[in-house]
């Protein structure tokens, strides 16, 4: 049995037309055993940046802590916002120290970076368990449901997508890519990310 | 009793005089005030950085010497004081730089590298067994977040942003010199300029492209940003400090 | 396990086998079409079915590597394990309800499985371990009841019926076949139900459950099971007890299919999404309470934690 499948859940994120999504299923398993419909993996890193972490629930929980950490000390040493590119190398960095003991997560980011004329530029990224960085300019898929995340993804995800409709698209994909999971599922959780402001929307889902 | 100035305090770094001094830094103080002249000046699109390069015999290769250091692509270090000192220094400020590249894939704003190797030097006033760097620095660099900036760190380990500075031997009267000089929206053209009329304030010998060094920071472009982000892919940024060659120095002592 | 003994003993079931192949293999004479009239369960004249294996010393042991994901879950037989299976005897009959979900490792291969084997007009099974098993045996087992019809004018015991499933597994022990049944039907003695299983077990029993979700099922089960259940109230309990295994296990789901076997034979009561049935209860249906089965359903508006739905702002 894979260690992702000791707790389960999935994360997946998605690029639009000046708008980035990541959403996430809620459920915290034993095994085959549901335990918690209401398992966040979805953090939020600055206004504009927002990490998920897949994987080994013990893991999430500390992970959150440490790169809270390490992002509290970036803000007050650099005194600026910690901008999605670089996050996502502290990311890549704090997972490459544990390389020969690693934490059993996936970590997925999305947010928006600043562009030097004063714009905004969508950004999403994924790693591996050790920190291996994978930039992608569509969507970024991870957990147990990940192969079935990337089917139903690569069947609906288009580019230029308005924050509406990346809403639409992504939900659609984690709830039916959950659906074919036992790992995952059990309610699901949205964030679109704009230019002004984060809209946040829980889903219904299959309770099985 | 060791000596005159400092007593028997003197000695021990650690220790402060009754009158609230720690007097081995003071004694490097007075030795960066013996080394040659360097002066840095920040201008509307950049900075420069410029220094007195002085050799003790005509038989020393002088293009060996190097006085301005490039640290990292966007940051660029003068010195007055002890060689041995700054070299050291550089060694560990590239060291950091680099290791700041690792973590966040980016090279540090010139404050977080200003800081890394003001607490170098603020840990040689308060550890056993050393003594302090017998340095002042010139910190010139350019960062999205701040722009342009000039920071002096002292042996002491504190640190300032100047508009200008000068440290060394004549810094009392180059400093005298930048301060009727100086105006907020100076070019970096006219900077040049007036860093080397200032160096030549008090300049003993000939100022030649041989006595001489200078470092720029240049201000890129909004364009050249969004390019330089493509550019990235490799993983090297286009530079924004660079030290001008012997016969950029030429061109400028020409005019 | 000593292959060489094996090869030369003559009790062994890899040596019944191979003594039933050499069997058909001499019977050339059987056409081709002999297949068509036996619903593709081979000669059946010599009363074992026969089945080819594979040409290697220990075709046991070759099997087992092929599929055994607990020794080798890289393997690329999967067989199919989650499921949640349960039947119940009761004043009206037997219950028995199971879920649809079909999973191979993590991935839920279907969602609409017919986990309950209609034996014959009086008979059911369950379906709970390697599907192919259970639906060749069962549906084997139903060809030799009605031939102990024929040949006795009446109809099979449901204890007869699931001792001859639970000798013909037996003769296959430790070779690989994979099944958890349930054999439920109504005879002389009035309803009954028999757990079989493939290791040779058989239980005669009131209630049973089985499967990766049968734990929650119990627990339902168990609290609201009497002998003296309405026929109403036993369908609902079956229902009820397969979504709370649908719910809380990861191997089992998607709906649930409910028989009621009373004395004149089983009868199909529906099928029910368990989403359905989670947040609005199973529908329109005797026995059932009404409103969602899900807990955060039935607490909604009673804890801090579940506030009240919020109304139309003003």
């Amino acid at each position: 049995m894979s260690i992702m499948e000791y707790n389960g859940g999935s994360v997946v994120a998605m690029v639009g037309k000046d708008c980035v999504a990541i959403a996430s299923d809620l459920r915290l398993g034993n095994q085959a055993l549901g335990i918690s419909s209401n398992f966040q993996k979805i953090f939020p890193v600055t206004d504009r940046i927002y990490l998920g972490l897949p994987g080994l629930a013990t893991d999430v929980t500390t992970l959150r802590e440490r790169f809270r950490f390490r992002v509290n000390m970036y803000t007050i040493k650099e005194e600026r916002e910690i901008e999605p590119e670089t996050f996502a190398h502290l990311v890549s960095s704090t997972l490459y120290e544990h390389r020969f003991g690693p934490y059993f997560v996936e970590p997925v980011m999305a947010g928006l970076s600043k562009t030097p004329s004063g714009g905004v530029k969508p950004f999403i990224a994924a790693t591996d368990l050790i920190g291996c960085l994978n930039f992608a300019k569509d969507f970024v898929v991870a957990g147990t449901a990940s192969s079935k995340l990337f089917g139903v993804a690569e069947g609906l995800w288009e580019p230029d997508l308005e924050p509406e409709d990346l809403f639409e698209t992504i939900s659609q994909t984690l709830l039916n890519a959950v659906d074919r999971d036992a790992f995952s599922g059990w309610g699901c959780i949205v964030h679109v990310i704009t230019k002004d402001k984060v809209v946040t929307r829980t889903l219904k889902g299959r309770m099985d | 009793m060791a000596n005159a100035d400092g007593g028997a305090y003197s000695y021990s770094l650690t220790v402060f005089s009754p009158s609230g001094k720690l007097v081995q830094i003071e004694h490097a103080l007075a030795a960066v005030s013996q080394g040659t002249t360097s002066l840095g000046i920040k201008a509307s699109n950049g900075i420069v950085i410029a220094t007195e390069k002085k050799t003790s015999s005509i038989l020393i290769d002088d293009s060996m010497l190097d006085k301005v250091a490039v640290v990292c692509p966007n940051i660029g270090i003068v010195y007055s004081g002890m060689g041995p000192d700054f070299r050291v220094l550089i060694a560990k400020a590239r060291k950091s730089a680099q290791a700041y590249w690792k973590i966040y894939g980016e090279y540090p704003p010139t404050r977080v590298l200003t800081q890394e190797i003001a607490t170098v030097m603020q840990q040689a006033t308060q550890s056993g067994g050393v003594r302090p760097y017998g340095v002042s620095l010139l910190v010139a660099g350019w960062d999205i977040n701040r722009g342009p900036t000039l920071y002096q760190v002292d042996p002491s380990g504190s640190f300032w942003a100047w508009k200008a500075s000068a440290i060394g031997k004549n810094m009392v009267n180059a400093k005298t010199f930048l301060e009727k000089r100086y105006n907020d929206d100076i070019s970096l053209e006219d900077a040049i300029h007036t860093a080397l009329l200032t160096l030549k304030e008090g300049f003993e010998g000939q100022m030649t492209e041989k006595t001489i060094e200078i470092g720029v920071i240049t201000v890129p472009t909004v364009t050249e940003l969004e390019e330089g982000k493509i550019g990235g892919e490799t993983g090297r940024p286009k530079p924004t400090f660079r030290k001008l060659s012997e016969e950029e120095v030429r061109d400028y002592l020409a005019l | 396990m000593n292959s060489f003994a094996e090869r030369f003993s003559t009790t062994s079931a890899t040596s019944q086998l191979r003594k039933a192949q050499a069997l058909a293999a001499e019977e050339d004479d059987i056409s081709d079409a002999m297949w068509g009239s036996e619903a593709g369960f081979g000669s059946l004249a010599k009363g074992v079915p026969t089945f080819s294996i594979p040409a290697v010393a220990d075709p046991t042991a070759f099997l087992r590597l092929h599929t055994d994901d607990h020794a080798d879950p890289n393997c690329r037989i999967k067989i199919q394990h989650g499921t949640t299976t349960l039947a119940f005897r009761f004043q009206g009959g037997v219950i028995v309800a199971v879920d649809s979900r079909a999973t191979a490792g993590s991935y839920v291969a279907s969602g609409t499985v017919k986990k309950v084997i209609e034996i014959n007009p009086y008979l059911l099974g369950t379906m709970a371990g390697g599907a192919a098993d259970c639906q060749y045996w069962e549906t084997y087992l139903g060809i030799h009841c009605r031939l102990h019809e024929l040949r006795n004018r009446e109809r099979i015991s449901v204890s007869a019926a699931s001792k001859y499933l639970s000798n013909l597994v037996y003769g296959y022990k430790g070779m690989g076949l994979s099944m958890g049944t349930m054999i439920c039907g109504w005879d002389k003695t009035g309803p009954a139900v028999f757990y079989v299983d493939s290791d040779g077990t058989r239980l005669k029993g009131d209630l049973f459950s089985v499967g990766s979700g049968s734990t929650f099922a119990y627990g339902v089960l168990d609290q609201g099971y009497r002998w003296d259940l309405t026929d109403e109230e036993a369908q609902e309990l079956g229902r009820r007890s397969i979504y709370a295994a649908g719910h809380r296990d990861a191997f089992s789901g998607n709906s649930c299919n409910l028989y009621h076997v009373k004395e004149d034979g089983w009868k199909f009561i529906g099928n029910y999404d368990i989403a359905k049935m989670h947040y609005d209860g199973p529908g329109d249906v005797p026995g059932a309470p009404g409103g969602g089965y899900g807990y955060d359903i039935r607490v909604e508006g009673l804890t801090s934690a579940n506030p009240p739905p919020v109304t139309a702002a003003a």
